[in-house]
This record gives structure tokens, C-alpha cells and sequence, in this order.
């Protein structure tokens, strides 16, 4: 990865700093006050169901929409220069659209040229960027006779071109095969670790949200319901969702009756019953989890595990509900909504 | 050798430069329209309307006798009409089709100032002019035939042109501009393209008068005509004419102050300022503009014109051919007899000939065009007495024509009233001329586009060897 110049700083390594962001579609409020911050070197997870104010926010932050209220700063530039914010940040806009009769190296060096930059240092910047994203062999083709996933690296790529400080990447992953996510996922932890640019990824795919991001901010019809790194999150919802539910056990399937037999004679177990569609797994609702005291859950949760373990039943997944960034979100979101 | 190929091979003196972004833009839209694009196709279908108007232009010069300057000046009008249209179809795609391709947004998020990104694609969309103009300029000089019209014709064609399309393409990126999709921006720019033609295509006879003149002036592409018509056929001083082009001048002027200083730092994501709105506001626009037009055409005082006689009258007129059918070119020759059926002696006779085209709803045809004779006069006929005339009228246009005569007694005196008399109609038919080449257009009417095809051919060639057109990984 190109190595670029380090940030300035505004305190300690904040590259991003929104403050109290506010928009409004006549009398629908699309964003009622975002605030949060990213760090270099860090990916931040946007997350909320659609409608939630996602897409507002990031044609604010990359300066395509002017906020009502509320403002950012970008590398300590504050967000009125936007011509000036526009050098700092790079963008992969959800369904970008490519001129199908240029080649991807012709793209890079377009756009490169349009940030300031001159042919030769934009040719050597998007030789490497074509590299780092795998499209080096195809980088004469034209971009017309690219699949959906190329073209997506491509517009990586093109967000980087400018050596930005921050990445905005909206639904990366939308449309690309396993194989397809999973690059691109390790492209974008790379991307923050070795050029040290702070990312943010707007992502409906909860799963690479918490595989990805180190901090996560959610919103929900507007508002923001949660904001921190993405154990921070977890374990402050976590408590509310384990006083409603329970537990989750996976067993191998020839045991199932035998470990439903014993958990139903366990005390603080209220409920017994298999999850369906999951083979081999329970579904544990728990009695008086420990009214909010995390270590009566905790002792609780062990003796089930030894009791399993007593009977020689083998044990394949134990997780508690709600640990889980997907139970977080479901449960922030709904709350809000309800 | 490829793009990268180029910029690896040294860093020469422009690639350690940093280019202004309305320059790389400009190259950018210069490549997507010229190479492959719109543009290339658009100018072929130019090259063969070209080719088409310029062999009627020649059949037509060659029946009608038509002076080289007229066939300059309609040839260079046409040049002009359609070179305004093609520059709107594709100034009118510049930021609307943009928004609908989805690649407006990698644009904007660039550090490139918006006024700078108009500028580039507003200098690539005009290209089309010049490449347009040089186009025709073989066309117009055979038509010219050796005349001195054809540099005078070259430069006001290209000044007049030049002004015009500069506000046409100038409006195009409005409208692109106000709309979210290419649908609507056709939609009103082609509107307001057929509500500015049709006045300017309208015969002269619809714009007399002051308001007449008036509407004239301000239509700028109907002013721009009546310029060139006045400087090229009627060879009018440039300096007293001059006032027909202040509207087109001033109409560029409004137009470009309008896009680059209070639209393009404004360029925006979303269209325009109004969305919704405007796009129901810019149908009406479009849908009342061809309304307009179409009520314009229909009530044309140009298309009503009517004949009038009285044939009550004691001197008679008869021809001796009733219906003939003859060639493009051919001469036909009849007599007309005028007899005074009076008890006295009749005063000075004039007998004129009429022509009407049957096929356009009885359009007048002069007849200076058609016969020698136009009028000829008889001095006094006695009581009873009979004189015989003789005509030659030549077939120059292919169609239904009716020939009739009118003899018209010479009143006795002021405040005298005399009524004309007319002759029963000889039924003309005319069968088209042929000629394979007339005035030898054919080689550049069908050479233009066949070198047209032939550039296409190599630059696609030259592209292609450029890139790996491989398929998907």
C-alpha cells in the first residue's frame, strides 16, 4: 500500500470529528443530530435498517449535501471548505457508475489528474492501486467488459487515488460473491492499518460490520442509537437483551434429547426448546438472570455448561443472546421504531 | 503504444505538469463523444442529410436556374439548423445522462471546481460545430460553382454559426442542468428547438409587418437567416444589417452568463433547485412549446392565400390545350385567343399568365421561373374581333400544376373599375428530372459519409489496439 503523510492532527489522532449533524426533507427529519468521531487508522461501521439516515450522513460528510444544523471537521478542516475537505477524502459511493469505454487505468489516472496531481506521480500511485487491488492484469482493458466485483475494486481504487485521509465506502460488498466480500474485507482492514486512514463502511452486512470494524455508530429513523467500539456497544446492550432471553447451546444432533433432559432440570432454566431451522441448537430462556448483575449471569451460565459437560455431552457453540452485534442492532433499531 | 505505455515512457514536460481540471474534463468528453460515442454517429447521420440537401439543393439549382448564391445560402442554413440540434441532443445528455449513468457523483467528489467541469464539457460538446462546418465546406464550394459568395459564405456561415451554437449548447447544459433524467431533458430542449425553427422555416410572406418583423428579429435563428440572406443572395452591406444579429449575439451572451456564473458553482447531485416541480414545470414547458409551434404552422397567413375572379365579362379568353403530361425540363407551347364580345370596341386587353401548384393547396408559382412570357398585351379589339397569343412555359418542378390565363381589360379612366377575366386551366403534370449527378455533388454528397465511416473504421481500430478487450475475470 502507498504509505501517505500523517494526518493534522486535531487531538490525539481524530481525523473525523461531526458534531450534532441535522437534515431535513421538508417535515421529515433525516438526521436529528449525528455526532461521533473516527480515528487514523480505525474503520468506523455505519449501521441502521433503510431509511435510517445512512445515506444523508454521507452526503454530508463528503460534502455533497449542506447540512440544516451542525457541522464537521475533516483533518481540521471545517466542513464550509468543501473543495478543501474534498482532497482529504475518498469515496466509493453505493451504485458508482463507470464510462464503460475507458480502461481502468485511464479511470485511475482521470481522476488522480482531477485531484492536482501530475500524469507521472498519478501513473505511479495508480499502477500501485491497480496492484493492491488485483486489477493489474486487466488494467488496460476496457471497464465496460468488467464483472461486478472488478468494478467494484475499481472504485476502491479510485477512492484512494488522492491519498485520502478518510474513506467513506457505502455498501462495498453489496452484489459480490463470498469469495468477492471477503477480499475486498481484507482490502479495506489493510487499507486502514497500513495507509493508517480512517475508514468508515456503511454496510447492511451486520457480519462484516463486526468482523471489520473496530468502531460502530448506529441510526435508526434518523437518530443515533448507539456509538462506540464494537465490544463498547455489545456489552452495553448486552445486559438489556440477557434479562429478556437467554442462551443459545449447539449440541451434535444424536445427543439433542438427552441435553434437552438435562437442562430441564436445572433451576434457572425456565425453557427448553430447539431452534428449529438451526440443527442441533437449543434455545435456553433463563429465570432472573441476575437483575443486571453480570456475575450472577456469568455463574449462572457455568453451572449450565457443567452440567452439559457432567453428562459427557459434547458441546459444539455456547453463546449468550445478545452477544452478538446482529441481536444489538435488531434490538436498537426495534426500540426506536417502537 | 497505450495511455499508461505513454506516460511510462518518460516523464516529458506535460506529464510533470498538473493540468487544469476543465482541460481534463474538456479531453475526457472529447474522447467518450469522439471515440465511439455519440458524437461520431450523430455527424455521420449528418454527413448523409448533408448529402441528400446538397443534391437537392444542385437538382433544384439546375431546374430553377437558381443563382450559386442561394444555393450557398440554403446549404450553409441548413449546416447551421442541424448543427444546433446536434449540438443540443448532446449538450442536453452532458449532466443529466450523468446523473442517470450514476458517474456524476465520482465527478463531484473530486477537488475540481464545478465551474471548471461546465467549462470542459461545455468546450467538448461544442466541438461538433467546427468538425460539423468543415464537413460541409466542400459541399458549399461546389455548390458555390467558381463563385466569390464562397468565401464570404464560409466566414459568416461560421461566425454567425459559431454564435449560435455557443447559446444553443449553452442551453442544452441548462436544461441537462434542471433535469434528473435524460428523458426530460430531450423532452425540453427538442421542444424549444421546434418552437425556435418552425418561425424561422415559416415563408416570408408570414413575417411582414412590424410584428412580423419583430418576431423575426427576436427568433435568433430566423434572424441569423435573414442576415445571411441579406449579406449572401441579396449582397446587402454588413454594417446596415447588423441588427439581425443582436438578438442571437445577445441570446449567447444570456445564456452562458446564466450557466457559468449562477449555475455551474451550483452543480449539484440532484438536479437543479426544484426537482419535482421543475420536471413537471419543464414538461408543460415542452408539451405548450409544441402546441405553440404546431398553431404557429396552422395559422400561418403564409398558407392562406386565395385567388379571386369574375367572370361575367363581355371579353372571352379560351387555350387550346386542355391537360399534357410532360418532363421535368420539357417546353410546351399553346395559344390563348381573345375575343371582344362587346357591341364596341374593347380598350387595351392584358393577358397574364397564373400558375398554381396543386399539390401544396394552391401555391402560387411565380411564372418569370416557368416562362419567358409572363404577360403580354393586346392594343384594342374591334367588335366581334378575335387575337391569338402565343406561350412557352418550361416545366421546372415535378407535380400537379394547373396553367391559366387572365385577360384584363385597361380601365377607361381613373376610378374606373375593370374585371379580369380568367381561362379554363391547363392540367400540367409534371414527371420528376432525372439527373444521376447534377452539377457533379454526387461524389461529395455520398463521399462524406463514406470517409466518414472510413475514420470510424480506423479510430475504432487504433482504439482497440490500445486496450485488451479480453472479457470478465
Amino acid at each position: 500500500m502507498v504509505q501517505r503523510k500523517g494526518p493534522n492532527v486535531l487531538s490525539s489522532n481524530e481525523i473525523l470529528v461531526a458534531q450534532d449533524l441535522r437534515k431535513s426533507y421538508g417535515q421529515r427529519l433525516a438526521l436529528q443530530g449525528l455526532t461521533f468521531t473516527l480515528h487514523a487508522g480505525r474503520v468506523l461501521g455505519f449501521l441502521g435498517p433503510n431509511g435510517a439516515g445512512k445515506t444523508t450522513s454521507i452526503r454530508i460528510l463528503t460534502t455533497m449535501m449542506k447540512p440544516d444544523a451542525g457541522h464537521f471537521v475533516v483533518d481540521g478542516i471545517k466542513s464550509k471548505h468543501a473543495e478543501q475537505i474534498r482532497r482529504k477524502i475518498g469515496v466509493l459511493p453505493e451504485n458508482l457508475g463507470f464510462p464503460r469505454q475507458m480502461t481502468a487505468f485511464e479511470y485511475l489516472l482521470y481522476f488522480g489528474q482531477l485531484y492536482g496531481q501530475t500524469a507521472a506521480d498519478t501513473t505511479a500511485i495508480a499502477l500501485k492501486l491497480l496492484n493492491d487491488v488485483g486489477l493489474h492484469q486487466r488494467r488496460n482493458s476496457l471497464i465496460g467488459s468488467y464483472s461486478h466485483g472488478m468494478k467494484q475494486r475499481l472504485g476502491i481504487a479510485r477512492a484512494l487515488i488522492n491519498d485520502p485521509l478518510v474513506v467513506f465506502l457505502d455498501e462495498p460488498t453489496l452484489g459480490l460473491d463470498p469469495r468477492g466480500q471477503q477480499e475486498l474485507l481484507e482490502l479495506i482492514k489493510n487499507m486502514s492499518r497500513e495507509r493508517g486512514a480512517g475508514v468508515v463502511l456503511c454496510s447492511h452486512m451486520l457480519s462484516e460490520i463486526e468482523s471489520v470494524c473496530d468502531d460502530v455508530v448506529i441510526l435508526s429513523a434518523g437518530q443515533m442509537v448507539a456509538r462506540g467500539t464494537v465490544a463498547e456497544v455489545i456489552d452495553r446492550t448486552q445486559q438489556n437483551i440477557v434479562m429478556r432471553n437467554g442462551l443459545r447451546v449447539q449440541v451434535p444432533t444424536t445427543y439433542l434429547a438427552r441435553a434437552i433432559q438435562i437442562l430441564r432440570v436445572i433451576p434457572s432454566i425456565m425453557k427448553v426448546s430447539p431452534i428449529g431451522a438451526m440443527e442441533g441448537w437449543l434455545r435456553l430462556e433463563i429465570i432472573e438472570p441476575g437483575h443486571g448483575n453480570a456475575e450472577v449471569g456469568y455463574q449462572i451460565n457455568n453451572g449450565i455448561l457443567s452440567a452439559l459437560i457432567r453428562a459427557k455431552i459434547p458441546i459444539l457453540n455456547f453463546e449468550v443472546e445478545g452477544g452478538r452485534l446482529q441481536d444489538v442492532f435488531m434490538h436498537l433499531t426495534e426500540e426506536a421504531i417502537t | 503504444m497505450s495511455s499508461e505505455q505513454k506516460m511510462m515512457a518518460g516523464p516529458g514536460k506535460r506529464s510533470n505538469t498538473v493540468l487544469p481540471a476543465w482541460w481534463l474534463v474538456f479531453l475526457k468528453e472529447v474522447t467518450e463523444l469522439w471515440i465511439g460515442g455519440k458524437a461520431l454517429a450523430l455527424v455521420f447521420i449528418y454527413t448523409v442529410f448533408l448529402g441528400v440537401v446538397t443534391f437537392v439543393i444542385a437538382s433544384n439549382g439546375e431546374l430553377r436556374l437558381t443563382p450559386p448564391k442561394e444555393m450557398v445560402y440554403e446549404a450553409i442554413k441548413n449546416v447551421i439548423t442541424v448543427s444546433l440540434l446536434i449540438g443540443l441532443i448532446i449538450s442536453a445528455d452532458s449532466l443529466s445522462g450523468e446523473r442517470e449513468r450514476n458517474t456524476l457523483e465520482a465527478l463531484l467528489l473530486t477537488s475540481a471546481s464545478r465551474r471548471q467541469i461546465i467549462v470542459g464539457k461545455f468546450l467538448a460538446a461544442i466541438t461538433v460545430w467546427p468538425v460539423a462546418f468543415v464537413i460541409a465546406m466542400p459541399t458549399v464550394k461546389l455548390l458555390s460553382q467558381g463563385d466569390a459568395i464562397f468565401g464570404p459564405g464560409i466566414l459568416w456561415g461560421a461566425i454567425v454559426g459559431t454564435v449560435l451554437v455557443l447559446g444553443y449548447v449553452g442551453l442544452g447544459m441548462l436544461v441537462s442542468y434542471w433535469s434528473n433524467s435524460n428523458r426530460t431533458s430531450y423532452f425540453v430542449s427538442m421542444g424549444i428547438y421546434t418552437l425556435i425553427l418552425i418561425p424561422a422555416q415559416l415563408p416570408g410572406e408570414a413575417q411582414t409587418g412590424v410584428m412580423g418583423q419583430l418576431l423575426q428579429w427576436m427568433n435568433p435563428l430566423a434572424a441569423v437567416n435573414q442576415f445571411l440572406l441579406n449579406i449572401l443572395v441579396h449582397s446587402f452591406n454588413f454594417s446596415e444589417h447588423i441588427v439581425w444579429l443582436e438578438a442571437p449575439v445577445a441570446y449567447a451572451i444570456l445564456i452562458l452568463g446564466i450557466l457559468f456564473m449562477y449555475a455551474a458553482p451550483g452543480l449539484r447531485l440532484e438536479e437543479g433547485r426544484g426537482s419535482r416541480l421543475w420536471i413537471r414545470f419543464s414538461r408543460a414547458i415542452g408539451l405548450g412549446m409544441i402546441v405553440t409551434a404546431i398553431f404557429i404552422i396552422g395559422t400561418s397567413p403564409a398558407l392562406a392565400l386565395q385567388t379571386w375572379t369574375d367572370p361575367d365579362q363581355p371579353v372571352q379568353i379560351s387555350v387550346n390545350m386542355e391537360a399534357k403530361t410532360v418532363k421535368a425540363s420539357d417546353s410546351i407551347f399553346f395559344d390563348t385567343v381573345v375575343t371582344n364580345t362587346a357591341a364596341e370596341p374593347s380598350p387595351m386587353i392584358l393577358v397574364a399568365m397564373n400558375i398554381i401548384n396543386l399539390e401544396h393547396e394552391g401555391e402560387a408559382i411565380d411564372p418569370e421561373d416557368w416562362s419567358p412570357e409572363r404577360t403580354q398585351s393586346i392594343d384594342s379589339l374591334a367588335a366581334g374581333q378575335s387575337a391569338t397569343l402565343s406561350w412557352r412555359v418550361n416545366a421546372i418542378l415535378d407535380g400537379e400544376v394547373l396553367i391559366y390565363m387572365v385577360a384584363i381589360p385597361q380601365p377607361e379612366g381613373q376610378h374606373v373599375i375593370s374585371h379580369p377575366i380568367a381561362s379554363r386551366g391547363i392540367h400540367l403534370t409534371v414527371t420528376p428530372f432525372t439527373k444521376l449527378s447534377p452539377m457533379g455533388v454526387l461524389p461529395v454528397a455520398m463521399g462524406g459519409p463514406l470517409l466518414l465511416l472510413l475514420i470510424i473504421y480506423f479510430v475504432s481500430l487504433s482504439r482497440n489496439q490500445n486496450v485488451d478487450m479480453g472479457g470478465s475475470l
